[in-house]
């Protein structure tokens, strides 16, 4: 998993390329929480995530909530399989997700 | 009253003893009045015949030859005599009246008074005596006819009657007049004597004799009626009635009754009452015997239900039979004619790599058949057991059979031998169905090869093995002739074309499809006509592509890598497609992820990961030795609450279900095992 950003005042883009899987995820929630320091949008471009399993969903919801009390979070870009994991727990109730135009 | 009159009209005794007495009275009024007109005319024949008597007597008196001289006045002497002589007469005959006229003989319809004598007494009259040379008119015709008749026609006398009714009419009583001729010298008839008498008095002896014989008339007929009726009464309708109301309660109850023998001294009646009891002996010994052999017969129907039971055990019908061989699939069923048949088929392991299976028709029906039918499929399983090859099987079966078949049955016989590893067949035939083959990708078709003779027939015959191959993906379909000659009411047969037809028509779904399919071909076709065989039908797949691979390493999360490329790979060589891939892989990370962080606590151990299935369904099994613990236990996640009140944990469970067809956890022989399967066609993510 490769994971990179790109800062632009207050908002903050992460993109994550691979799998966020049980041992990824410990290094996924590390490089956000690492970069959420004066963040009000954060957005997460998933355009090259093909996989996210529980843990990567756990570390998710555990940034909405941050930002929460910070200012706001979304996900955009997110592949079919992936979508599909969103939707089974209910994931675009809670978190805005957008597809955007490449 | 019209339901009396219908009783009173069925009684016998009612009918008999009224007809008597109806008969007796109309009987007695019938001789009353004949013996009532006999004595009366006889009394009057009598009366009258003694009236002309004293008549007679007294008109000698009279010289007829004097009679003209009288009339004229002459001889006044010798009337006088003569008149005193009939007063004489009249009185001491004791008669109303005696008179003597001359009649006109120009047309009688008057006369003269010669001589007239009057008794007032005998009948309290007061008549007075008309003189001589009286005129007087005849008092009628009928007078004057016997006027007429006494002077003409030389009448003996003649007789008048005056009947007044109620005699109550006073002067004009009852009396008889009986008129005499006076004759002269010369036979001529001169005058007449009339001589009056009384009849009330006679009458009034004659009712009382009339009333007293019709009395005792009527009294003795009813007598008569009385006796007879008892004697009718006591003697037959009593007897009858008790014969009748014996059979009557005898028909209601059914049981025997005790009629004496002795009813009646008349052997009719006697006869009658025996014959009556004899057949209520009869009658109910019969009842007994028919009510013991319809229990008979019930018991062996149960019996026979029972047996049909029986046989239906000793085919294998638990689907599927053998869970854990993934390399095959197999179904098999027999639906009976409407008695106990006597087809079956059966299919056993004979070692771990060879499978056999039988399908076989007995000649005949029933009992015979269903029998027959055990002891062979019992002869040939037992053999076959001992690892002979198909032929060497029919033959020593035949040999058992022939020698114990005293009752000439015999039996089609198919028998294969499948070895499950190289999917060799080795089969051998005792005139039985040809099997049908579809090969992978290809169509059912019929695998002809020799015939034997059929068990049972002849000792001494030899049977020939035939081989072939059921590779991945073939089936192979038995059947009995009830399939191929399942007859419809225009009396067409199903043949084996339509079989096959139909065959095709499934021939990529799954053996129990197929012969559910078949079924409902065969009964469409039959529609209403009866099924006249056994329908009986096995059909067995070679899996393909069945692959089965286990990996057991440490539960690290270091591990997580390696073994979600271990089930990559297997479902790869399944040909499973990306999406179903990763949703299993998602399943897959989060039970190994669990073990990983929870099984052993803080120590390190084992998990075991199995991935097998075929192209249509894979089966997940992880295993492992830690603690016990349930991760189904759970309930899933709130997934309406909002961000700050998600819990963070609990989604892996949850996605595992989601993810998955089926997730089950067993705790066996000290190890959890989560068993999950997802069916790879036809499934979620396929699009």
């Amino acid at each position: 998993m490769n994971i990179s950003k790109v800062r632009k005042f207050d908002t903050l883009t992460i993109n994550v390329e691979g799998k966020i899987t049980a041992q990824t995820a410990a290094e996924f929630e590390n490089f956000i929480n690492d970069n959420l320091d004066g963040v009000s949008n954060l957005i997460l471009d998933l355009k090259d995530t093909d996989y996210v399993s529980s843990a990567g969903l756990r570390v998710i919801l555990k940034a909405k909530k941050v930002m929460n009390t910070q200012g706001t979070m979304k996900i955009v870009n997110v592949q079919e399989d992936v979508m599909r994991t969103f939707v089974m727990v209910s994931f675009p109730d809670i978190i805005t997700i957008e597809q955007l135009p490449i | 009253m019209k339901k009396f009159l219908k009783k009173i009209s069925g009684s016998l005794s009612f009918n008999v003893i009224g007809g008597f007495v109806g008969y007796t009275i109309i009987f007695g009024l019938i001789i009353v009045t004949i013996s009532n007109i006999i004595f009366i005319n006889t009394f009057k024949t009598e009366y009258a015949e003694t009236t002309y008597h004293m008549a007679d007597a007294a008109s000698a008196l009279v010289d007829g030859a004097y009679i003209p001289y009288f009339l004229k006045g002459e001889n006044k002497l010798e009337y006088s005599r003569i008149q005193r002589e009939l007063d004489v007469c009249c009185e001491k005959m004791f008669v109303s009246i005696i008179y003597v006229i001359a009649v006109d003989q120009s047309d009688y319809g008057s006369y003269i008074s010669v001589f007239n004598s009057v008794n007032n007494e005998v009948d309290n009259t007061n008549y007075v005596p008309w003189e001589l040379g009286y005129k007087r008119e005849t008092s009628n015709d009928e007078y004057r006819q016997k006027y007429k008749a006494l002077y003409e026609q030389g009448s003996t006398y003649e007789t008048v009657y005056r009947i007044r009714s109620n005699g109550n009419e006073r002067p004009h009583n009852s009396h008889i007049t009986t008129v005499v001729p006076i004759k002269n010298h010369t036979g001529e008839v001169v005058a007449l004597l009339c001589m009056q008498r009384p009849l009330d008095e006679l009458l009034d002896k004659m009712f009382p004799y009339l009333v007293t014989v019709s009395i005792s008339a009527f009294m003795f007929a009813n007598l008569f009626n009385v006796l007879i009726s008892l004697f009718i009464k006591y003697r037959i309708i009593k007897p009858v009635s008790e014969v009748s109301e014996e059979a009557l309660r005898f028909a209601e109850e059914g049981t025997k009754g005790n009629l004496r023998n002795d009813i009646s001294n008349y052997k009719v009646f006697s006869d009658l009452s025996t014959s009556i009891n004899s057949m209520e002996t009869d009658l109910t010994q019969y009842i007994e015997d028919i009510t013991s052999i319809t229990a008979e017969k019930e018991r062996i129907g149960a019996e026979l239900d029972i047996a049909k039971r029986i046989q239906f055990d000793m085919l294998p019908s638990i689907f599927p039979p053998f869970p854990d061989r993934k390399e095959f699939d197999i179904y098999a069923s027999m639906t009976p004619a409407k008695e106990v048949g006597g087809d079956f088929y059966n299919f056993f392991f004979i070692d771990d790599d060879h499978l056999a299976l039988v399908i076989a028709d007995v000649s005949g029906k029933g009992i015979p058949a269903a029998l027959f039918m055990m002891v062979t499929s019992i002869i040939i399983s037992d053999i076959a057991k001992t690892g002979k090859t198909p032929s060497e099987v029919l033959t020593k079966a035949n040999e058992r059979i022939c020698s114990h078949n005293k009752a000439d049955m015999f039996v089609t016989v198919w028998l294969g031998v499948l070895e499950i590893s190289t999917g060799r067949l080795i089969s051998s035939n005792a005139g039985h169905e040809d099997p049908a083959v579809c090969r992978k990708n290809g169509d059912f078709e019929l695998l002809k090869s020799k015939h034997g003779l059929m068990l049972g027939t002849l000792e001494g015959i030899k049977y020939a093995d035939f081989e072939f191959r059921l590779n991945k993906g073939d089936k192979l379909f038995l059947y009995t002739d009830g399939v191929h000659e399942a007859t419809n009411e225009q009396d067409e047969m199903f043949r084996i074309d339509r079989m096959l037809d139909t065959l095709n028509s499934y021939k990529e779904k799954s053996p129990t499809e197929i012969l559910k399919g078949m079924h409902n071909s065969i009964n469409t076709f039959v529609g209403d006509a009866p099924q006249f065989d056994d329908l009986t039908m096995l059909c067995i797949e070679m899996k393909d592509d069945f692959v089965s691979e286990s990996l057991t390493l440490d539960a690290t999360l270091d591990n997580l890598d390696k073994a979600d490329s271990f089930v990559g790979g297997v479902l790869d060589k399944l040909g499973c497609d990306s999406g179903i891939k990763k949703q299993i892989a998602l399943a897959f990370e989060e039970c190994f992820v669990n073990i990983v962080s929870y099984a052993y606590g803080d120590n390190c151990g084992k998990a075991e990961i199995t991935v097998e299935g075929d192209r249509s369904k894979v089966t997940l099994i992880l295993k492992d030795s830690g603690s016990p613990f349930d991760p189904l236990g759970n309930p899933d996640p709130d997934l309406s609450l909002s961000v700050q009140d998600r819990e963070i944990g609990g989604l892996g469970v949850y996605l595992t279900k989601k993810s998955m067809d089926s997730v089950a956890y067993e705790y066996t022989d000290n190890q959890n095992v989560l068993i999950m399967e997802k069916r790879l066609t036809g499934g979620v993510g396929s699009e």
